[in-house]
């Protein structure tokens, strides 16, 4: 390998109001090369994209490319030193010709603005010869499959004089026989001399594509190894190998009668499928699993947005049918989603309307608002919940993330439920106010309140939970009691069962 | 441990109260009446003071917003919920149609015709809120079709020719008599923007309202019935369309295939005016009402001008007025938001 690396980082950190997504990341990326990105959920891989793409600038640490120091990335100008990144949504245009696709990101206007047809039909021709595509440059995109679309991707990113391709995750919607054309294409641009970075949570692909691996864990790069030197397990050791850095509020009672039992519950339209489990009232249910596993699939069939078609919910012992929210709220199930700025808070509405909306029949019976008895409320749980505002008509919008999850949860505690369903809790939360929301929860599994807690922190989930299931795949593959080590689960979600205690 | 600082009472600053929208709009408001009130009222001949400045003047511009004004009551909700219904000016000619065949054909008293016309109305608006709610169509094209749809029906049943005059006295009193001093239709104006009123600001179907049209999913997510609130504001805007109709009738007289006719870009218009975001989310009922009266004042004021009478071009000149004061007040609405979007930029530290 060359002397000068094509791409390389140094102590690259960034942090977004607050949170810190990348501590201190380290990465080198030589010509001729296919070097993977692994971490699990969160621990900084998107973020560092976005640095290398240009699209975030880093607060400290310095770029290199092809030994020269780069001060400002910009997009444009990741664009003209040969970076291109490969998303696993293919950005093209679907009603326009894989040629007009091509031709609009790499053209600049000829003279008069004149379109020449044959030559951008060439050249489409061309690119897609290179990255060995039997597709017509005529063909719409919109007819193509995802492959296809993706080779489209890549043809765009070699007609630019890519030299860094940064491929995101691109075989999770691809099926095993295209997965081994993309496999050929990247090879073949290896031995173009193409930098790739690979990004993906299926180690066997690693091990089958990679020439070296850099594990990233919380913000920070804990290794770059050859692959040829790792097993799986080091692997997932590397992923979750960190010391419990935080401490989590004991559980302190005893849980009791089984408030939400699910039969073989299954949805067809959001590819959940067979899941079985049961949730005591004062536990705290635990799901892990990657993004993508169904988790919050799951919490969106319980909470009625897309019902269950098959298999049985009880709640108490009672089967009941969860056709829309409204019958959820009705038998007492909460579910603090995941979006929260789009799902969770309505920002322009202030902080009292957005906690008393699901309550509108239990605190206003007649419909007539009562003004007085809305900011009581809204007050108690402001206090209850240490929610910082200047008062409870702040529009939710001018919230800090960790304020606007306690506003989205007081909402839902504002309905007095029975089985209260948390979907990434504290994703997007500063350090502080994610310690205040674990002993929140803890608090309200202690009076008596059945959590289901939906998280990709994994060490959050581990210490959090009483019992924590693993999803992949849209179901439930392992259920393992509280204090099973991060190893174990992570495997689960890999799918590296067999090596896990289950 | 409150993080809260004590509000007394409403927390609002009166600064920014003043300068709310609704505040602004009064003040335009009030310079346009005093302007028409000293440049429209003149002497004639004879020593009698005519124009602007009549007592008969203001309540003419008063019976004449009534069914406009009604229309924009109608649409406030409407629009709040980020919708819009273009449909409102030709329900209001086919209810006009409805009502006189009620009357003259099938032989109705005037009361049960009346409160069969509502119903109609009502349902013609659930016609609406069915193509929009469980189709999940667009409202704008939902509408666009009722639009032509119920202006075709009044046409198709009047066969372009019939209008239904020789209505009684006392129904015609609704529509040209004075009652306790006002004009008898501004009393059921005033009535109608007072039950608005407290359905948009003081229940939970306004709240539910306003986060539909600022979130439709979230509202979801939080188990608002999204889908009949929906329905509800259609419905609502076809039962107040369909009384604008009866109140069209009773103050021309006649019913015909043609009335109201465009009031449906009117009412929109005044809606917008009164700070309602077309968006959606948010805006008032005393807003629209503001909005009403400004362009009415306008339109009313400008045919008092003797320069506009010289010229007979009050119709152009208020068609012209009324869309640069639209404009204006969206402007005004968007400026502070761009300035204070330019200005972080300017002053940025550099790094």
């Amino acid at each position: 390998m060359s002397a000068a690396p094509l791409l390389a980082l140094r102590r690259i950190a960034k942090s977004f109001a607050g949170v810190r997504a990348l501590r201190g990341v380290d990465f080198e990326l030589h010509a001729g090369e296919v070097h993977a990105l692994l971490g699990e959920n969160g621990a900084g891989k998107s973020t560092l994209i976005k640095v290398i793409t240009g699209a975030h600038q880093p607060d400290t640490g310095e770029i290199t490319v092809a030994g020269q120091p780069v001060s400002e990335l910009t997009p444009a100008s990741a664009q003209a030193l040969g970076i291109a990144c490969i998303y696993q949504q293919p950005a093209l245009f679907p009603d326009l010709t894989v040629a007009e696709n091509i031709a609009l990101r790499l053209e600049s206007l000829g003279a008069l603005g004149r379109v020449r047809w044959s030559a951008r039909r060439t050249r489409a021709a061309e690119l897609l010869a290179r990255v060995g595509a039997t597709i017509s440059p005529d063909a719409e995109v919109r007819s193509l499959s995802m492959p296809e679309q993706q080779l489209v991707e890549i043809a765009c990113a070699l007609g630019a004089g890519a030299r860094i391709v940064i491929m995101d995750e691109p075989t999770a919607s691809l099926t095993q026989k295209e997965q081994h054309l993309l496999f050929s294409v990247v090879r073949d641009l290896r031995k173009n001399g193409v930098g790739v970075i690979y990004i993906s949570h299926r180690l066997e692909e690693i091990f089958a594509l990679a020439d070296r691996v850099t594990v990233l864990r919380d913000g920070e790069s804990v290794g770059t190894h050859p692959v040829a030197d790792m097993s799986e397990g080091a692997l997932i050791r590397y992923m979750v190998g960190r010391e419990v850095a935080q401490i989590y509020p004991p559980a302190e009672s005893a849980p009791g009668e089984v408030a939400l039992a699910l039969r073989a519950v299954g949805c067809a339209s959001s590819g959940v499928r067979d899941i079985s489990l049961e949730v005591r009232a004062g536990e705290i249910f635990g799901l892990a699993g990657l993004v993508g596993a169904g988790r919050t699939e799951l919490a969106r069939v319980l909470f009625g947005l897309t019902p269950a078609d098959t298999g049985e919910v009880l709640l108490r012992g009672q089967p009941v049918a969860l056709r829309s929210p409204q019958d959820a709220i009705a038998h007492g199930i909460a579910y603090v989603p995941e979006d929260r700025r789009r799902h969770g808070v309505v920002l322009d509405l202030p902080i009292a309307h957005n906690m008393t909306m699901a309550i509108h029949r239990r605190l206003f019976p007649t419909t007539w608002l009562r003004f007085g008895a809305e900011r009581s409320l809204a007050l108690d749980y402001i206090r209850d919940l240490a929610v910082k505002c200047s008062s409870p008509d702040a529009p939710g919008g001018s919230l800090s993330g960790g304020n606007q999850q306690k506003v989205s949860l007081a909402r839902w505690l504002a309905t007095k439920p029975r089985v209260l369903i948390l979907d990434e809790p504290t994703q997007g939360v500063d350090v502080g106010a994610k310690s205040e929301i674990h002993k929140i929860i803890r608090g309200l599994a202690k009076d008596g309140l059945a959590v289901l807690l939906i998280s990709s922190d994994l060490p959050e989930v581990l210490g959090m939970s009483d019992r924590l299931g693993v999803m992949r795949g849209g179901t439930l593959t392992a259920i393992f009691p509280a204090g099973t080590d991060a190893h174990t689960v992570m495997a689960a979600a890999l799918g590296q069962a067999e090596k896990g205690a289950a | 441990m409150s993080h809260v600082t004590p509000a007394p009472g409403n927390s609002r600053p009166w600064k920014a109260r003043l300068l709310s929208h609704e505040m602004l709009l009064l003040y335009v408001l009030l310079a346009e009446w005093l302007f028409f009130y000293f440049a429209g009222t003149t002497t004639n001949r004879r020593g009698v003071v005519v124009g602007f400045g009549t007592w008969d003047r203001q309540f003419d511009i008063l019976r004449h917003s009534c069914e406009i004004g009604l229309l924009a009551l109608a649409l406030t909700p409407v629009i709040i919920t980020a919708g819009i219904d273009l449909s409102v000016g030709s329900l209001l000619g086919l209810s006009a149609i409805l009502f006189g065949q009620l009357w003259h054909d099938a032989g109705l008293p005037i009361p049960l015709a009346i409160a069969f016309t509502l119903v109609l109305g009502a349902l013609a608006g659930g016609l609406n809120a069915l193509l929009i709610t469980t189709l999940r169509l667009p409202p704008l094209i939902v509408t666009l079709g009722t639009y032509s749809l119920f202006r075709g029906l009044a046409e198709a049943i009047t066969r372009g020719s019939v209008t239904y005059t020789d209505f009684p006295e006392s129904f015609l009193f609704f529509g040209q008599e004075r009652w306790l001093g006002l004009p008898t239709q501004a009393w059921i104006f005033f009535a109608v923007a007072a039950a608005v009123w407290l359905l948009m600001h003081r229940t939970t179907f306004g709240r539910s309202f306003r986060a539909i049209g600022l979130a439709p999913e979230g509202a979801r997510y939080a188990g608002l019935p999204v889908g009949r609130r929906v329905a509800l504001v259609y419905v609502l805007a076809g039962l107040i369309a369909a009384l604008a109709a009866i109140i069209y009738t009773a103050r021309l007289g006649q019913a015909k295939a043609d009335a109201g006719t465009g009031y449906e870009l009117f009412a929109i218009t005044a809606v917008v005016l009164g700070g309602t975001s077309i968006f959606g989310g948010t805006g008032s009922v005393h807003g629209t009402l503001l909005g009403v009266a400004a362009i009415a004042v306008l339109k009313n004021g400008l045919a008092c001008l003797p320069v506009v009478m010289r010229m007979n071009a009050a119709e152009e000149m208020s068609g012209l007025l009324t869309g640069a004061l639209l404009l204006l007040a969206l402007t005004a609405g968007v400026l502070p938001k761009m300035l204070s979007k330019l200005r972080p930029r300017r002053h940025a530290p550099a790094v």
